[in-house]
């Protein structure tokens, strides 16, 4: 058949539908039928299902003149999607091709909600189009015979890859697909991104620098503007507005009547807990919602959440409270308004939101912008800015994860075994490991094999062994079933069930926060009020209860920070108001929400500045809580965590000296109970770049941060074991904290490199050090304003009330104990 | 650096280590050594670092060159888990230490008092001596003062500016003392210290009183 003919076929199907296809998808499924590999930019709701599962079609229909009678078994296509819970959607728009083009073509879902007896099933028999997450392709690839799965498999896509491209769930579909390219000749690799920063650098990462996959393949762009309206509430006291808070409660009244205007209104909180009071306050507000809100986050019962989901296409609900836990899939096509409370910290996130309403062709996305504080205000004005300029972040690929290497190294030592001269091939063609030296390689295999890198003449180290043909591979049963369980890149605090003595599920909660509570103990938790009455085996039993209260789970890893776009926007939108003040007039009018923030600024202006672009603020006060030192770069919380410590650090070289710090997106804090000498700060250049990885690597806090890396690290790579989920298997004796196991390393083996990640990821990921770079970089060329005031400033605020806090210290250690125990708390 | 502390008339001196020496009976007490414990996780596919192992040993070794005691007691989880390699190592120390020794077992002793009593170790569930109780798990009993460990002790200390510091400790309660683990693959249970309780944290080779 000609490509002609074939075209014929998907163009007369969408006449049947009343559709017509985009030039978007005409043009991938040219591509694809060409046998190229591509990545193809195209928003949520686009159609961008239709754009890939046709060509995937025909190309079978192609090489089956007798699709309609003749059907050879086996995986043709997979389709990779990092949620679960959009597999069911994209199974139905494959299943409409397949079933009206009577191609007899199976589809089938295999995730870790998939049973085991379908898996089974399954195993006997492929789908012929299999929808999996990346987790799921691991575990097949630790299958015994998984080549015989994969070997006439034509086309794998990667859909939302811009949320993988970023982490390691990213690294695991790179080093699949590095295996997959030897085993299936025929596959084409094709991703589907949403609009970020670096789309050509989101093709090589998918293809492979360097690759013949990369030469062969293309990038397509759907190109469908969308307008979108953003619109900020603005407080109409400023005066009484909240300097400081992340809740956003103060406003919950402007919201009422967005709600009432529209069909459905979604209103996104960037965490979990906020999620939980803004629902529970909406209903104690105005019972007369009952039945018509709803909340969604991540940590709800999936039944609960398909529930709530499915009500929004009804258009049963009127509102839902919700987290980025909607932020991806699934179209709702009644919901009308969106509603973000609080900063969503970068552009893309914000976009994608704002998509979510007016999901219609041609129809307008209208987003309210709702402050938490008055600050917050500013943050508004910037992202009206962005959305205008399209200013849309990058995601930073990971490279040299060794943690996913190891895991996926004893994954292919569960199944088939392997060589390692084959394998050091793939994966140095792979993006993450393009620069992976032969030493590294070396040491990766005696860990998996040796567990050390000296061989010891004793030890019982058990894990992969090498056999007489120099195949590496798993013999022992019980690792090889320990390592199934473990397989995947997403680690979270140790999860527990919640529910109802008498049964029925609520959700998930981490285990910190039930450690806090004493049974009795009521708290907030799926917009219900529980009583906590007891934990057994990793459940926890509460009934419902009558009793108000003000206990809210909180999740770790809630905290977002500034992207570099975002902080650079809010910078001027800041700088806006200090020379709105002056008489330029060829400066653009500031903002409405400048405009309303002049009061603050007034207060600002009165012990302090509102600094211009030359101008580098620095404020000194003292309260009951010690002596305050606060910087304003402005460059997000992860850039002045790092510059917090780095300067810290700096400090404490002059004098002995212990700070706490704290932070914000605007800013960082260091306190301490002794003052500190601001000028000589000033004049030795603590700023400076130079020495300023050694710097960094010296303070404190560093180590600590990479503590924190590590608990990932060392799950990913299995030196942490998890446990089985829901299998209740006591594994008592192997149960140890990756903090005590960050020790030990720190202690016994600082040049293990997977200790040693943990720091790079510090630096890399966590400290920006490229960012923070370039920060210093700008502050050189900015004059320093230090003021020194009588009280806490309006800018301040949020940031000295912040209670997580690191701490840095150049004092030895009995001398801090000493003073500290004259403070010591006793019950 | 160690401290002296009375206790019942009795004098005890507090190593940093986290052993306790009871000079009047020429005694040193241990507490959740958790030998075996990296071969263990090894055995099972967690490469903790080899050295780990010796760190153990020779900590014992310091500390019995410290104070040269007569006899030793150790207070539970002296072995982490099953039979292992470790216990070869074990094996030559008790023959070369030349001891009296004396295991009060723990939750985690699952191996056998019988292969104990082959080199010589006495193994009970409790001893009373001179009005005090030795155990694992700390236990009140009138008229005996308590000696235990299990727990894995720690404080936190808070100070001004919002720090806070983290350390293993002696725990005295009424009637009770808690020693540290004395493991190097061990962790810490933080305590909220009651009224009329006292610690004694280990810091920088130091036993200090908080």
């Amino acid at each position: 058949m000609t490509q002609k003919q074939l075209f014929e076929i998907a163009i007369s199907w969408f006449k049947q539908q009343k559709w017509t296809p985009f030039p978007f998808q005409k043009d991938t499924w040219t591509a694809f039928l060409q046998g190229k590999h591509g990545l193809l930019n195209a928003p949520t709701g686009s159609g961008k299902t239709y754009a890939l599962w046709f060509p995937i079609v025909l190309n079978y229909i192609r090489n089956n003149r007798e699709y309609k009678t003749r059907h050879p078994k086996g995986i043709k296509a997979i389709w990779i999607t990092p949620l679960r819970a959009l597999s069911q959607e994209i199974r139905q728009s494959a299943e409409r091709i397949t079933l009206d083009l009577e191609t007899g073509l199976t589809v089938g879902i295999r995730t870790g909600d998939t049973s085991s007896r379908e898996r089974a099933t399954q195993r006997k028999t492929m789908p012929d189009l299999l929808i999996t997450t990346p987790e799921s392709l691991h575990l097949l690839l630790a299958t015994k015979g998984y080549d015989q799965i994969f070997k006439d498999c034509t086309a794998i896509v990667v859909d939302e890859w811009h949320e993988l491209l970023g982490t390691k769930r990213g690294v695991q579909v790179e080093l699949a697909l590095s295996r997959l390219k030897a085993i299936a000749p025929e596959m084409r690799i094709w991703g589907i991104s949403a609009t970020i920063g670096n789309l050509e650098e989101a093709r090589e990462v998918l293809m492979g620098p360097q690759t013949a996959a990369l030469q062969n393949s293309t990038l397509i762009k759907a190109n469908l503007r969308k307008k979108i309206t953003v619109i900020s509430i603005i407080p109409k006291e400023m005066e009484t507005f909240p300097w400081t808070g992340h809740l956003g409660l103060r406003l919950l009244e402007e919201v009422i009547p967005i709600i009432n205007k529209s069909k459905t209104t979604l209103l996104f909180t960037n965490t979990r807990s906020q999620c939980e009071i803004w629902f529970r306050k909406l209903l104690d507000t105005h019972p007369e919602y009952a039945g018509e809100i709803a909340m969604h986050h991540g940590s709800i019962h999936k039944e609960t959440r398909i529930w709530v989901e499915q009500a929004i296409r009804n258009e049963s609900l009127r509102a839902v409270v919700c987290t980025s836990s909607l932020d991806l899939g699934v179209d709702f096509a009644p919901v009308e308004t969106v509603v973000q409370i609080g900063g969503p910290k970068g552009v893309a996130r914000f976009l994608q939101r704002a998509g979510r309403s007016g999901h219609r062709p041609g129809k307008e996305s209208v987003i309210y912008f709702l402050p938490t504080h008055a600050i917050e205000l500013v943050e508004a004005s910037a992202l009206k800015q962005a959305v205008k300029q399209q200013a849309v972040e990058d995601r930073i690929p990971y490279l040299n994860s060794f943690d996913v290497l190891v895991q996926y190294l004893i994954t292919l030592a569960v199944s088939d075994g392997f060589f390692p001269d084959d394998i050091w091939r793939e994966v140095q063609g792979t993006f993450c490991y393009q620069a992976m030296t032969l030493d590294e390689w070396h040491w990766l295999l005696n860990f998996i094999v040796l567990g050390s890198q000296s061989l010891q003449t004793y030890d019982e180290y058990k894990k992969v062994v090498v056999e007489a043909d120099g195949r590496f591979r798993v013999t022992n049963k019980g690792i090889a079933m320990r390592h199934r369980f473990q397989i995947g890149t997403i680690v979270g605090d140790a999860n527990l069930t919640v529910r109802y003595q008498k049964g029925g599920y609520i959700g998930t909660i981490e285990e910190s926060f039930i450690s806090k509570l004493s049974p009795g103990d009521v708290f907030t938790f799926a917009g219900r009020n529980l009583e906590f009455i007891r934990m057994k085996e990793m459940q926890v039993h509460v009934r419902n209860s009558t009793k108000k209260t003000r206990k809210v789970p909180s999740w770790m890893g809630g905290r977002l920070t500034l992207s570099a776009r975002m902080s650079e926007l809010l910078r001027q939108e800041l700088y806006s108001a200090a020379t709105s003040s002056g008489d330029n007039p060829r400066k653009p009018a500031p903002s409405a929400e400048i405009i309303a923030l002049a009061p603050l600024f007034d207060r600002q202006r009165q012990e302090s500045i509102v600094p211009d672009p030359g101008q580098f603020l620095i404020e000194t006060f003292k309260t009951q809580d010690g002596y305050h030192h606060i910087f304003y770069p402005f460059e997000g919380r992860f850039v002045h965590e790092a510059m917090g410590s780095l300067l810290s650090y700096r400090i404490s070289l002059l004098a002995p000296i212990t700070f706490s710090l704290a932070f914000n997106d605007y800013g960082f804090e260091l306190l301490s109970d002794k003052e500190l000498d601001m000028q000589q700060v000033l004049d030795n250049e603590l700023f400076t770049v130079e020495y300023l990885f050694d710097d960094l690597q010296k303070s404190l806090n560093a180590t600590e941060m990479a503590r924190r890396k590590f608990r990932d690290i060392a799950v990913i790579s299995g030196m942490v074991f998890t446990g089985y989920p829901a299998k209740n298997i006591k594994m008592k004796h192997l149960q140890s904290g990756s903090q005590l196991l960050f020790d030990v390393f720190r202690e016994y083996e600082p040049d293990n490199l997977l200790f040693r990640q943990a720091f790079r990821e510090t630096f890399e990921h966590q400290l920006e050090e490229g960012r923070l770079r370039l920060a210093l970089e700008r502050i050189a060329g900015q004059e320093i304003v230090w003021k020194d005031c009588k009280n806490p400033t309006p800018f301040s605020f949020p940031i000295i009330t912040d209670r997580l806090r690191e701490t840095l210290s150049s004092e030895k250690l009995a001398d801090r104990i000493r003073r500290m125990t004259a403070k010591l708390t006793r019950r | 650096m160690t401290r002296t502390i009375s206790l019942q008339d009795q004098q005890f001196i507090l190593h940093p280590s986290g052993a306790i020496y009871w000079p009047q009976q020429s005694l040193l007490l241990i507490s959740d050594v958790h030998l075996g414990k990296v071969s263990h996780f090894r055995k099972f596919g967690a490469a903790v670092p080899v050295s780990a192992i010796r760190r153990n040993f020779e900590m014992l070794g310091e500390t019995m060159a410290f104070f040269n005691p007569k006899k030793i007691c150790f207070l539970g989880d002296l072995f982490h888990s099953y039979l292992n390699g470790e216990w070869a190592f074990f094996e030559s120390w008790v023959q070369s230490s030349n001891l009296e020794i004396i295991l009060v077992s723990g939750n985690h002793d699952i191996i056998s008092p019988l292969k104990y009593q082959a080199l010589g170790i006495k193994v009970v569930h409790e001893w009373e001596l001179q009005g005090f109780l030795l155990t694992h798990h700390p236990e009140e009993r009138t008229g005996f003062y308590n000696f235990s460990g299990h727990m894995h002790p720690a404080v936190t200390l808070r100070g001004k500016g919002r720090q806070s510091l983290r350390l293993p400790c002696f725990y005295l309660r009424k009637m009770q003392l808690i020693l540290p683990a004395f493991g190097a693959f061990t962790g810490t249970h933080v305590f909220e210290m009651e009224q009329d309780d006292e610690a004694f944290a280990i810091a920088d080779a130091t036993v200090i009183k908080i």
